[in-house]
């Protein structure tokens, strides 16, 4: 799937202050801030980087020297890796974690055991296939069926295994995913990936695989095929609050991406005009940026206190020193700086022939900005926004730290309790969403490249 | 008609346009040359307010441009540009229509427009009318450029250096198309170029202008024969000069009764042309026919020579 997102270039052009996003991406800068929020970015940072590994290597596996002794069987580089990763899952890992209740250690269970002979049989059989396919397939088509076929098998089988393993009416014990799925899922997926960038999908074609996916997820989940996995147990004892705060992650990433949109689109646009202006809010929003979000988050707490305190609207309007409020605001802080450095940016490009001759044909100001600039300028526009929403759906999960709820809630409830899948049950929302968001702001960025 | 008057602009204690007044009448051709930096595109610019002069008016039709709101004025004046600035998110047909469009056209009546404009300029409606800019080659974006200007049918038509990216085989055959689509339309053109053949080859009248100030404004035999500077004559080039002043005469001026073996040259053809051929062909005299294809004559090496010599 990640390679459906090309990385793209994040900002092109002069801005002096664009570096400070290029070179890394802010999601994969903040790590300074201790091992909780590590994990965090390294969920929301992955999103990113297992789309360039993913690129490079498929671009590795293209290149046309491949001495082979036996020209008429041709091995592929990347197929051949996979193949061997599959074969490591199948005869070497466990491939589901048996735990008598949810927070002691678990016991691996081999595929053998972890299904009914039938079962096991059959997805050793098609694991072997794709893994066939992956060393020797060329046609890309033939590449992304299998991975396809395969995950298709082994995200059931997980399933079916959870309900084999358990107990008859044993409601304590724990079934989850092991080293064998986890390899097998990375195995497969990332043979879809490779097929998906050979296949050079336009964003319509894009637009349409991440809705298949998202379609085949929700039958999964739906059918109940995964009722008794652990982290399908975990959601079922919290199924109120999972959505109370799935809406409330979201409100947070998206609210902030809005309202960044509303004040750094107008700002970026008299930064563009003004230089500065640009100067001043570049550096300004460079250093807000380089501060670590929970110490923003705390430096937040004692303004937003005293606000609450004296200011009753602000009181009734729920601001408060801890909660959403502050979490909502340094989501906001951190949005600005690629918003308005990216409309800069994308404005700064236009070619000064264009806007002249816009200019000399008698478009009013505002006729330039509305339909020479701003649409010139949207694809960078968009780039950012891209990084804003992508940033936003991981750093939300730390906003639980202050009370301000999302997916976090979970993350360190489970860490709280050294409860792995109560964990999980925040994270992979977390990952699943920001690699949806990215895909499709990706389509969305080539669509709104007219003419170009 | 665009009447300069006393023109002038600053910045600061720099002067980029000294004190310029000319006249381009109706329906003809105007070139500014000079080096660059001259100042020839300020001027230009000046004409449509997108700069503002220190000093001095500019009047369009005998209306000072400063009555007219910037925006309307630039309506009325077409504008073509070096790298012709089309607007490469809109595609051929919306670039000519963007003026048109601001003025509120139709639909039907832009789009009969701009099927008739591609047509003027040998761009195929079906073909390119959908095409973006980057689809298209040079010499096609310069014709769309150039017919985007004349989209809601100017009067006037300032161009700065409009041939100047195009390659030398395509400039000669935009040029001659220009002239062709002036002549139909009567537009009146301001051009600048730095360029001296093209301003022989397009210039009813020549300004040349060096270091902000208007040297001499005349038609192209005057400034050959009788260069008010010795940076026109410079500019001109002396050892050009004569090739110059028969490429601007037809050959009818030297016609002489009697034929010729060969094949014929047309009347309306340049004497340059014809002392071309003569050298060529090795002949001392040709054939000359009208453009109906009747032989009205012939025209000799001799008698170039001595109109030649009559016009320095």
């Amino acid at each position: 799937m990640a390679g459906l997102a090309p990385a793209i270039p994040i900002m092109k052009g002069s801005a002096p202050h664009a570096t400070g996003i290029t070179g890394t991406g802010p999601v994969m800068t903040r790590h300074d801030e201790g091992e909780i929020d590590g994990m965090h970015s390294q969920d929301a940072g992955g999103a990113i980087r297992a789309g360039s590994f993913v690129n490079t290597i498929s671009s590795r596996t293209t290149a046309p020297d491949m001495p082979s002794l036996r020209p008429s069987i041709s091995l592929d580089r990347l197929g051949t890796v996979i193949a061997i990763l599959i074969g490591v899952a199948l005869f070497a890992s466990p491939f589901v974690i048996f735990r008598a209740n949810r927070i002691v250690a678990g016991e691996g269970r081999m595929l053998v055991d972890a299904l009914p002979p039938s079962g096991a049989i059959g997805v050793t059989i098609v694991a072997l296939g794709v893994a066939l396919c992956a060393a020797l397939a060329r046609a890309p088509l033939i590449r992304l069926a299998a991975a396809s076929v395969g995950l298709c098998v082994i995200f059931p089988a997980v399933g079916w295994s959870a309900g084999f393993v358990t107990p008859a009416g044993n409601t304590f014990a724990r079934v989850s995913p092991s080293l064998g799925f986890w390899l097998l899922v990375l195995s497969f997926a990332l043979l879809a990936a490779d097929a998906l960038t050979r296949l050079r999908l336009g964003p319509w074609a894009r637009l349409a695989a991440i809705a298949v996916a998202a379609g085949a997820i929700a039958l999964l989940l739906s059918s109940g095929a995964w009722d008794d996995l652990s982290l399908l147990k975990e959601y079922a004892n919290r199924q109120d609050t999972f959505w109370r705060e799935a809406r409330q992650h979201l409100w947070l990433a998206f609210g902030s991406m809005v309202a960044a949109c509303l004040v750094g689109l107008p700002l970026g646009i008299l930064g563009h005009r003004i230089r500065r202006l640009r100067t001043a809010l570049l550096q300004v929003l460079n250093i807000v940026q380089t501060v670590p979000s929970i110490a923003l988050f705390g430096i937040l707490i004692a303004p937003l206190g005293y606000l609450a305190t004296h200011v009753p609207l602000a009181a009734a309007l729920g601001i408060r020193g801890i909660g959403a409020a502050p979490a909502f605001i340094a989501l906001f802080l951190y949005s600005l700086l690629p918003v308005v450095a990216n409309t800069v940016t994308g404005l700064n490009q236009v070619p000064a022939t264009v806007t002249d001759a816009a200019r000399g044909m008698g478009l009013s100001a505002r006729q330039r900005l509305w339909q020479v600039e701003l649409p010139l300028a949207l694809p960078v526009i968009l780039a950012g926004i891209r990084i804003v929403l992508v940033q936003n759906l991981g750093l939300a999960t730390v906003a639980a730290l202050i009370g301000g709820g999302g997916f976090g809630t979970f993350v360190f409830q489970g860490i709280g309790q050294t409860a792995i899948d109560l964990v999980l049950l925040g994270a992979i929302p977390t990952v699943v969403l920001s690699f949806a968001a990215a895909i499709i702001l990706d389509a969305i960025i080539d669509l709104s490249r007219r003419g170009s | 008609m665009i009447e300069i008057d006393h023109l002038t602009k600053r910045y600061g204690a720099t002067t980029v346009v000294e004190d310029v007044s000319l006249r381009v009448d109706d329906g003809t051709i105007a070139v500014v040359v000079g080096t660059s930096g001259a100042g020839k595109s300020t001027l230009l610019r000046m004409i449509n307010r997108l700069i503002e002069p220190s000093a001095g008016r500019v009047l369009i039709d005998g209306e000072d441009t400063m009555s007219i709101p910037e925006d309307q004025l630039r309506h009325r004046i077409g504008y073509v540009i070096q790298g012709y600035g089309l607007f490469p998110h809109r595609n051929v047909a919306e670039n000519i229509a963007t003026v048109p469009r601001l003025l509120g056209w139709d639909k039907r009546r832009i789009a009969d427009r701009v099927e008739e404009l591609l047509d003027l300029f040998q761009l195929d409606p079906a073909e390119f009318a959908r095409k973006f800019p980057h689809e298209l080659s040079g010499g096609q974006q310069q014709r769309v450029g150039v017919a985007r200007a004349l989209a809601a049918k100017p009067a006037h038509l300032l161009m700065d250096e409009p041939f100047g990216a195009l390659d030398p085989v395509i400039r000669s055959k935009a040029q001659d198309d220009l002239l062709a689509i002036q002549r139909r339309l009567g537009t009146t053109i301001l051009l600048v170029t730095h360029d001296m053949n093209e301003a022989f080859q397009l210039g009813d009248r020549i300004a040349v202008m060096d270091r902000a100030r208007l040297l001499q404004y005349a038609t192209p035999a005057e400034l050959l024969t009788r260069p008010a500077e010795a940076f026109v004559e410079q500019l001109v080039g002396t050892a050009e000069r004569p090739f110059r002043l028969l490429s601007l005469r037809c050959v009818q001026e030297a016609l002489e009764p009697g034929g010729a073996e060969g094949e014929p040259i047309l009347v309306t053809d340049s004497l340059r042309d014809a002392l071309s051929r003569l050298i060529w062909t090795g002949r001392d005299v040709m054939p000359v026919a009208d453009s109906a294809g009747a032989l009205v004559g012939r025209v000799s090496v001799k008698g170039i020579m001595e109109h030649g010599r009559s016009l320095a």
